[in-house]
């Protein structure tokens, strides 16, 4: 499944982002996409195509829940809270990104 | 927590799809709002959400991989291809399914006999820990032969090598049932019968020493005569006149004999086992138990031993019984039961097994060229992202597919063909009607199936992967293939051809022996003498005479072809056997003097036997030619004496010898006495020639002359003749069968490859001859192409045919397993086929015409 990767994105770090997000409040699919892009200021473009089976492995994982509600324009759509052992992982996943950053950092730097 | 997430994700699958397409269509409707608020038009913002969204088909596919069990989903949907390809394909998919199938049921049919007859026959724990007891006197040709009670005696001395030793003895009782004056079959056993086969009674008990006349009931006697109702135990069964007490019921998968409906106790009388015995009254089978640790080898090392000092030189007995070659012998039980039908079997076994792998050959071929079609297919799944493991999964599972269809499909043949084989009248016939297709049996069948379906499935996967790898399968590694294929199905067909052609010559040979008498219209029936009737056996017969279409009726015992006459030695009045002679041995029939004239045995000197020759007359006997040739040559026997049974009797004139045993070997010399003088036996056989079937004339006519006669083995002559070939029909007639099914299959399957290979290369063609090539040499090409890989394949046939013959010489008659005649018979004839198969295609490659292969491409 060669074409699952996102491009502008290290893998794995699609999971991290969008349950970085979900602490704020809870949020359509939409929405997280918008937060991102925003936040990181055009960095990051989340391609949607790969937000929902994303948003979908986090739900079988238990990470997220979520819930049906209905947009300001009346649209039915699905809200999704991040789940106390998603704040573990998140937590986890940061860390080790971290390491990595640091490590990645130290290498390049490195005279 | 995950698991079980994914359990439930996958299990609502369905809806979470649905779900999921109405939030990416909202997703999508955000998106486009946006645009259009940053100053899009409608269609421009719809398309750049699209774009930014992919196809979201594709992200709902990939979702759909997050929820669960990604390869349940891709089986799944690799199962539902399949199913349309193979429903595409009618042709292809039946062609399979039938090949598959024949293979498989044809190989379960066999095997499920191989198992009843072979492996395990009365269905034991422990087969292996049985050994059965039988003697052998070298000297005097006679092996098998049941034991005197001396040796049971002996056996049973052999604590250290034998746990436990019984002894039997066949037995048939007149017992009523049902009212009925009926024919019980069983068997006396000694008290150690049951526990040497690790039997437990279902209900009551087993034989203990003070039993005398008690019974035990095999299960299917207990179920269709008393509907295996417990109440049976403690009631009585009259057999032979006396009251027998049943205690105990067999359990339902032993039967030993295989038609044994009950046992009764035996007691080996002391004298018998004295040792001035050995060799006389031979009528005991004996089986033993090896004690733990005892291997059957060390067993039989044992009693060799033994046996070696019972040949002491230093006395008469000893030296007496080194010249007779006298032996023990010890067998393995399923050896012992199965006999003559082992070789057979396995014969059978190996001929199902090559049909089968003919069939595989030939679907794969029919895959590969069909793979060699789909290459479009195939490349464009693999551009659009499939990787070639999946691929080749795909076209395992369409093959694994017509494996389970083929491997159903030859169950059903196979439990066909097993009812088929169970009613085959073979005097084995009662150890076959024992095989069915059990669970085991369809577990074998349906892997075998699965098996050959990976096996003929993963060549056309192979080419493929290399495909990928080199562009094409080189030419001349695919020639090779092809050759090889080809030399494959031409020796398999010709094995097994010669063989069906060796057992054909053989039978054609029997066929045309002549028994010296004649058997047609003649119908036999045996019946129990009754004992408080003087005068049945003449009222019987003179009844049986007048019957209406009856031209001559004869009371006899035994008859001709139900098992041999009674072979025992003879003494010739004022004669000795020259020093180093061995034992003089002749059959005796006891017979009614009409029995000449009813089966027309032509009288050669003398006066046959006459009604004067009643029970207070004179002992007289009739012999036959080949009695008369050996001992009285250039001479008139009459008025020689003969002492056989019952003392000295005078020989009153010469018959024509006939063959009574088998038709493949003269009989030994015959004496027949007179029934009425030589009352000994408790049964004897009623023979009638007649117009009208015999069989219901006999029964009728013993039924009114004595309401309380049991009759049994009702047949006709000719039948009994047939049945004498035994087992040796049956592997006739399967062999030939599976000899015709692989000669379909290899025609179908290399006609199928021709046409492959020319439909490849019709463009090749066409342009050699649009540049002047004959269409004679491009026939020719192929034809020699065929016949070049053909005739290796004959050569090796014929090879395997010369090796393999020797195991069946045993089943062969007048016929040498090296025959010429056949082999080039053989070989002649798969050729033959082997061209037709190839002509037509390669007809269609000479016939092409150029200009329209190349405006085509």
């Amino acid at each position: 499944m060669d074409n699952l990767k996102t491009p502008e994105l290290l893998p794995g770090t699609l999971d991290m982002l969008i349950l970085k997000t979900l602490t704020r409040a809870p949020n359509h699919g939409y929405g997280i996409a918008q937060y991102i892009q925003r936040v990181s200021e055009d960095a990051l473009r989340i391609g949607e195509g790969s937000l929902y089976p994303a948003l979908q492995r986090l739900l079988v994982n238990g990470w997220v829940r979520a819930e049906w509600g209905t947009s300001d324009t009346g649209r039915k759509i699905r809200i999704y809270t991040i789940t106390p052992s998603g704040r573990k992982q998140l937590a986890a996943e940061a860390r080790d990104y971290g390491f990595t950053i640091a490590g990645i950092a130290r290498v390049l730097e490195a005279t | 927590m995950r698991i079980w997430n994914r359990i439930r994700f996958w299990s609502a699958r369905a809806r979470l799809d649905r779900d999921l397409a109405d939030e990416i269509d909202a997703h999508r409707h955000m998106l486009v709002e946006q645009f259009e608020h940053q100053g899009m038009s409608h269609g421009e913002a719809r398309f750049a959400a699209q774009r930014r969204f992919g196809s979201g088909l594709s992200s709902r596919e990939q979702s759909r991989d997050e929820w669960g069990f990604r390869w349940v989903d891709a089986v799944a949907r690799d199962l539902r291809f399949a199913l349309r390809m193979i429903r595409r394909q009618p042709v292809l998919t039946l062609a399979a399914v039938l090949t598959v199938g024949l293979g498989v049921g044809a190989n379960t049919a066999v095997v499920s006999v191989l198992k009843a007859v072979l492996l395990n026959p009365v269905g034991l724990r422990d087969p292996g820990r049985i050994m059965a007891a039988t003697v052998r006197f070298d000297q005097l040709h006679m092996a098998h032969a049941p034991n005197s009670g001396v040796e049971f005696r002996e056996l049973q001395s052999m604590t250290d090598a034998f746990s436990e030793v019984t002894a039997t003895e066949g037995r048939a009782w007149t017992a009523e049932v049902n009212g009925e004056p009926a024919r019980l079959v069983g068997r006396d056993v000694t008290p150690g019968f049951f526990r040497v086969f690790g039997q437990r009674p279902v209900a009551g008990r087993f034989f203990s020493s003070d039993d005398r006349d008690s019974l035990v009931l095999s299960y299917r006697f207990w179920r269709t005569q008393f509907g295996a109702d417990l109440s049976a135990l403690g009631r009585t069964i009259v057999l032979d006149g006396k009251p027998h007490r049943i205690i105990g019921f067999a359990p339902p998968d032993f039967q030993f004999p295989a038609s044994a409906e009950a046992w009764a106790p035996l007691v080996v009388a002391p004298e018998r086992m004295a040792l001035s015995n050995r060799g006389n009254n031979m009528t005991l089978a004996v089986f033993v138990r090896l004690r733990d640790r005892i291997t059957p080898s060390q067993a039989v090392d044992r009693v060799n031993r033994y046996v070696a000092t019972l040949k002491a030189p230093d006395s008469a007995d000893g030296r007496e019984m080194a010249k007779l070659g006298y032996f023990i012998d010890l067998e393995s039980f399923a050896r012992f039961i199965a006999g003559d039908l082992r070789r057979p079997l396995w014969i059978l076994w190996a001929a199902a097994l090559v049909v089968l792998l003919t069939g595989c050959a030939n679907v794969a071929v029919l895959l590969l060229s069909r793979v060699a079609g789909r290459k479009r297919e195939m490349a464009i799944r693999l551009s659009l992202g499939a990787s070639r493991f999946q691929i080749v999964r795909q076209l395992l599972i369409e093959s694994l597919f017509l494996g389970a269809f083929g491997g159903a499909f030859g169950l059903l043949i196979a439990g066909w063909s097993i009812s088929l084989l169970t009613r085959v009248s073979i005097p084995e016939k009662a150890l076959l009607q024992q095989a069915a297709l059990d669970k085991r049996l369809m577990f074998y069948g349906l892997g075998l199936a699965l098996a050959s379906s990976i096996a003929f499935g993963i060549a056309p996967a192979i080419q493929l992967l290399r495909e990928n790898q080199a562009a094409a399968m080189n030419r001349s590694s695919k020639r090779k293939f092809q050759d090889l294929f080809v030399t494959a199905e031409v020796a398999a067909a010709l094995v097994l051809v010669i063989s069906t052609g060796l057992l054909l010559r053989s039978f054609w040979a029997i066929e045309h022996v002549r028994p010296a008498f004649d058997p047609n219209n003649v119908s036999t029936a045996y019946f129990i003498k009754p004992k408080n009737d003087p005068g049945f056996l003449d009222r019987l017969e003179s009844r049986l005479a007048s019957s209406p279409g009856v031209q001559s009726a004869a009371l006899a015992y035994p008859v001709p072809f139900s098992g041999g006459g009674l072979t025992s030695m003879f003494y010739i009045k004022g004669r000795q056997r020259q020093p180093g002679e061995p034992e003089w041995h002749g059959e005796a029939y006891f017979v009614s003097p009409s029995y000449f004239e009813a089966l027309r045995i032509a009288l050669m000197r003398g006066r046959a036997l006459a009604p004067s020759d009643s029970a207070g007359a004179p002992l007289v006997c009739v012999i036959d030619m080949r009695l008369a040739e050996r001992f009285f040559p250039n001479q008139d026997p009459s008025g020689q004496e003969i002492g056989m049974y019952g003392g000295w009797a005078r020989i009153v004139g010469v018959v024509r010898a006939i063959r009574a045993t088998t038709l493949e070997a003269d009989s030994r010399p015959v004496v027949y006495y007179s029934l009425a003088q030589v009352p000994f036996f408790d049964q004897a056989a009623a023979l009638v020639r007649s117009a009208n079937p015999g069989g219901p004339l006999i029964r009728e006519a013993v039924r009114q002359t004595n309401g309380s006669v049991p009759i049994f083995d009702v047949r006709r002559m000719q039948d009994r003749i047939a049945e004498s070939l035994g087992i040796r029909r049956v592997v006739f007639v399967l062999v030939s069968v599976f000899a015709a099914i692989c000669l379909l299959l290899v025609a179908v399957g290399l006609h199928g490859l021709a046409a492959q290979v020319v439909g490849e290369r019709t463009r090749e063609i066409g342009v050699r001859i649009a540049l002047g090539a004959q269409r004679r040499q491009i026939l020719a090409q192929f034809l020699r192409g065929g016949l070049v890989a053909g005739s290796i394949g004959v050569l090796i046939g014929i090879g395997v045919s010369t090796y393999a013959q020797s195991s069946l010489s045993s089943l062969l008659y007048e016929v040498q397993p090296f025959d010429i005649l056949t082999f080039i018979g053989a070989s002649g004839a798969v050729m033959l086929i082997l061209l037709f198969a190839v002509f037509w295609p390669a007809r269609r490659a000479a016939l092409v015409e150029p200009q329209a292969v190349l405006h085509y491409e």
